[in-house]
């Protein structure tokens, strides 16, 4: 807050008084700058506009061309075009999807996976998101949550075979298990959901720890403190004050974790068992082994890309307006 | 306020400068359209760097090469840059030489060009699969084998001369294999053809054929730790004793064997399939002459051959290669004779029909 | 809070970080290794994987290239994504829906299809494979989470502030370059560390629009095919080491920063 009013106290030597010292000062007061401003931002509409062409021409040309572009693909009947025919029109890539269980299944299971992930994850890193928002001390927060984002420099698939080498039949746990004599034959974690679910939030709680940092560390302090004067147990207070006030952060963390999940390809594939296909894996398949699957890919991708989006949106859409009844 | 905003200038200009200078070479190499260039897409340490240099030293011709870790990939990419590669040669496994080929990838090779064909073992180079619509596509290099692998403290070679020790369950929840592959050699192990050739104009019998190794494999799969994708995947497995028994290629296998790892590997004798490893030139690539000049240095010596078997683990092409060779990377890279007999080469002819049937078959081994 | 929930929450974020860091301690110690392959047991020591980074001026360069695209894609991912938080956050309009759909659209789309897809569109731009095509695939796939980091961090800028400023006689921009742009720094730094990250661990996109030059990650999976070594692994221990660093010093300046105001 104190550091805003400063921000603020700013703008008033800057605004207010004008008199060349500051940089923003001297714009402000400039005639060409008042000149331009005056044309542009004349209107409330065309503020509007200004602020909105942009965004608009960024998500359409670069956001949505590609997709479009693959979506187009998904109703050739061959793609990448062999030269001399013209590809045709079809709804076959997309019909395949649903005549066929092997396909829906794991499109299934994905979707399954990647909710039970977005809540563990929620559930494991919201206690280290609280400490280190609330009980670290302000000037030392930067830094520990330097230590908790180290590890992601390395890339994924080095830190997928550091994990094989540490769960493996004769990797570290079981070597110190067998050491400390309370193993005779080696435990198998490897390529069950168990090792699985330890590369995989490994993948996940960064995305989700940022989000839920940011919005627990603006909740004041004087808030706890006025519950906790009013008789207010821990309990009740983490219900009524805490959690209600980092439902943004709550909201933003799922839906990225849920989002990002949903296209996990390669720590499913090297961590995982025999049972535990995922659809991207699905999807890169048609990619991978014939150029002319393309756009059976392009299809299942789509329908894919379609799912998330609808339950990422109805999710959102709860939460903001569960948000408003908790704010009443 | 000023003094920490310069602060962070100076940070963020610094790391940028920092990087700026490192990526320098990287960023200011030469075109691929140069005419004193030969743009090559192969594996890591496919092409020696010996070589390499010295090449680049003789002709005066930069050799750029671009890392490709995946045949998909590679046919993905090319394709997507179809037709005006930046690739003037590329590495193509023999048996998708018709993907590349319907595709309008690859150029014909013509092997009057090279004068130093000879070097190629007539094995490789006037085989069968090697000719298609009558024309040669590309130089082998390397010659690959679908084996099984052994932990030699665990498994003993009396046991591991037949595919059926792999559903055994002895060695239940201790084998991996990738599914593609095994289910062409499931169907040579069952007494059909893997490659699916002589069912072309029977396809209800070709249907059978997969079902039923689909079932088998079904039926087994509690027998099976892992199904794995990647050469690096197995050695670790093997490595961390996840596994003890393996369907693999040689490569990945072989180099664990030169590193001393107690893992052995043989062609069991229900028989099984071989690839090779081609250089290819690319339709309507930049710089054909030099893929030419390329290529023709490369055969024209035996050590380079040795050189890429050490690199790789794959068996080389070249004849007398072996002589570079030590004894233990000659043991790791070969098979007896008996062994070779069962061998035979993927071929494409009947891929459409073989890969419509085996992939549903695939995702349905994963799901049941 | 009770002192028995404040050790409890102490406890699990330590337990963390362990959870974080065992691996990475198994990953620097296999570069250590003298074997072509990671693993237990380890026979014998060596330095030479750890020594050999330094003298191959290849590895150097894939990391400064890495490095320069990852600084570009991340600029430009700031820049614009701020850009599209500040005109979707606050205003309400027909359509929103829609334009926030969109803005996620590259964070949800597998990264084989984005890949291909992007390298499809580059084609059809004339945009050649390379630096350029890299970092602006990367920038793509990152505006997505700029934008959701940037706009959950705006909707807790009191209007008032914004007002005041306006009161006091900022316009739009100044208003945005004095209030908004400072109130966001901490969601700005987050996401720019972010989009570092996802820049430099990239391989699917930057294997298709790149070209000649591999990036760490491309250059890291054609190693692998010849198996994992403990050279990968002392690479991957030289980049943590050296992007540890440079977070470290970035963190010391931001607490110099702040301190000073």
């Amino acid at each position: 807050m104190a550091q805003s009013d400063s921000k603020l106290a700013g703008v008033e030597r800057a605004g207010a008084s004008g008199n060349g010292r500051s940089f923003w000062g001297r714009l402000l007061t400039s005639d060409l700058y008042q000149a331009v401003s005056a044309v542009l931002f004349k209107t409330q509409r065309r503020r509007f506009w200004l602020l909105a062409s942009f965004p608009l021409f960024w998500v359409v040309f670069a956001h949505l061309g590609p997709i479009l572009r693959m979506f187009w693909i998904s109703f050739l009947d061959s793609y990448p075009p062999t030269a001399g025919t013209v590809p045709q029109l079809t709804l076959a890539n997309w019909g395949k999807f649903f005549e066929d269980a092997i396909f829906v299944m794991p499109y299934f299971r994905t979707l399954g996976f990647a909710f039970v992930l977005t809540l563990s994850t929620l559930i494991l890193t919201y206690p280290v998101a609280y400490f280190l928002a609330k009980h670290v001390r302000r000037n030392r927060q930067m830094l520990f949550l330097l230590i908790l984002l180290i590890p992601f420099w390395v890339g994924e698939i080095v830190r997928t075979y550091a994990i094989m080498i540490l769960l493996g039949n004769n990797g570290a746990v079981n070597l110190i298990l067998k050491f400390l004599g309370l193993i005779d034959r080696p435990i198998p974690f490897m390529y069950t959901s168990f090792s699985l679910g330890i590369g995989i939030i490994y993948l996940t709680s960064l995305y989700m720890l940022l989000p839920l940092y940011s919005a627990l560390e603006k909740i004041p302090n004087t808030y706890l403190e006025a519950a906790a004067d009013l008789g207010a147990g821990s309990w009740t207070r983490f219900w009524r004050v805490t959690l209600p006030l980092s439902k943004e952060g709550i909201a933003s963390g799922c839906t990225l974790v849920f989002l990002i999940s949903t296209g996990y390809y390669a720590t499913p594939v090297l961590l995982g068992g025999p049972s535990t296909t995922v659809f991207a894996e699905t999807i890169a398949g048609f990619f991978h082994v014939a150029g002319d699957q393309w756009p059976v890919g392009a299809a299942f991708a789509s329908i894919m890309l379609i799912t998330t989006l609808t339950a990422a949106a109805i999710f959102l859409k709860i939460m903001g307006r569960s948000g408003k009844g908790m704010m009443e | 306020m000023s003094k920490i905003t310069t602060n962070r200038r100076r940070f963020i200009k610094g790391a940028a400068a920092g990087a700026a200078v490192l990526a320098a070479p990287a960023v200011w190499r030469s075109s691929a359209r140069a005419s004193d260039v030969v743009n090559v897409w192969t594996y890591a340490n496919f092409i020696p760097d010996d070589f390499k240099a010295e090449f680049e030293k003789e002709t005066g011709i930069e050799v750029r090469i671009r890392l490709v870790d995946d045949q998909g990939k590679q046919f993905n990419l090319l394709a997507a840059e179809a037709p005006n590669p930046t690739a003037d040669v590329v590495t193509v496994a023999g048996h998708r030489f018709l993907q590349f080929i319907d595709s309008e990838l690859l150029a014909p090779m013509d092997t009057g060009r090279l004068k130093n064909w000879g070097t190629i073992n007539p094995v490789y180079s006037e085989s069968d699969w090697a000719t298609i619509n009558g024309n040669k596509w590309g130089a082998p290099i390397l010659s690959g084998a679908e084996i099984m692998a052994y932990n030699s403290e665990e498994v003993t070679p009396e046991e591991a001369r037949s595919w059926d020790i792999m559903f055994d369950d002895k060695y239940a929840g201790r084998t991996a294999y990738i599914i593609q592959d095994m289910m062409s050699v499931m169907i040579l192990a069952k007494g059909y053809d893997g490659n699916m050739i002589e069912y072309m104009d029977n396809p209800a019998q070709a249907a059978a054929i997969v079902e039923e190794v689909r079932d088998f494999l079904i039926s087994h799969k509690d027998k099976v730790r892992k199904f794995y994708d990647s050469g690096a995947e197995i050695q670790q497995m093997f490595i961390n004793q996840d596994v003890v028994l393996a369907h693999a290629w040689n490569g990945p296998i072989s180099k664990l064997i030169m590193d001393g790892f107690p893992v052995r590997m043989t062609i069991p004798k229900e028989g099984s399939y071989g690839f090779v490893y081609t250089l290819n030139v690319a339709n309507n690539g930049p710089n054909s002459d030099n893929a030419y000049k390329l290529l023709d240095a490369l055969l024209a010596s035996s050590q380079v051959g040795a050189e890429m078997t050490k690199a790789s683990g794959f068996i080389s092409t070249f004849k007398g290669a072996d002589a570079h060779l030590s004894e233990l990377e000659k043991k790791a890279a070969s098979f007896t004779e008996e062994e070779l007999e069962g061998l035979r080469f993927f071929r494409a002819e009947a891929n459409k029909m073989k890969y419509e049937l085996l992939d549903p078959a695939v995702e349905q081994i994963k799901a049941a | 809070m009770t002192r028995h929930t404040r050790i409890l929450m102490s406890v699990i974020y330590w337990a963390f970080i362990v959870y974080l860091f065992v691996p990475l301690v198994l990953m620097v110690m296999m570069g250590f290794k003298d074997s072509k392959f990671i693993g237990f047991p380890i026979r014998g020591w060596t330095l030479e994987w750890y020594t050999g980074i330094f003298q191959d001026a290849e590895i150097l360069g894939v990391f400064g290239y890495s490095m320069a695209i990852a600084i570009a894609s991340t600029v430009l991912s700031l820049s614009i994504g701020t850009w599209v938080a500040c005109f979707l956050g606050p205003h309400k309009f027909r359509g929103k829906l829609i334009v926030f759909a969109l803005t996620c659209l590259p964070a949800v789309v597998p990264g084989i299809i984005s890949a291909i897809s992007l390298r499809i569109f580059a084609r059809g731009l004339e945009i050649e494979p390379g630096m350029l095509a890299i970092i602006l695939g990367h920038t793509v796939h990152n505006v997505p989470f700029v934008a959701l980091v940037v706009m959950a961090r705006l909707s807790t800028l009191p209007p008032s502030h914004i007002e005041a400023a306006r009161d006091l006689g900022a316009d739009a921009i100044v208003a945005f370059f004095r209030v908004t742009l400072p109130y966001l720094v901490p969601a700005l730094v987050g996401a720019g560390v972010f989009c570092m990250l996802l820049s430099f661990d990239d391989f699917v996109r930057s294997f298709f629009l790149g070209s000649y030059e591999p990036t760490l990650p491309v250059l890291i999976f054609a190693m692998l095919r010849s198996g994992m070594s403990p050279e990968i692994n002392a690479i991957s221990a030289v980049v943590l080491v050296l992007t540890a660093i440079l977070g470290l010093w970035a963190e010391r300046s931001m607490r110099r920063l702040n301190k000073g105001s």
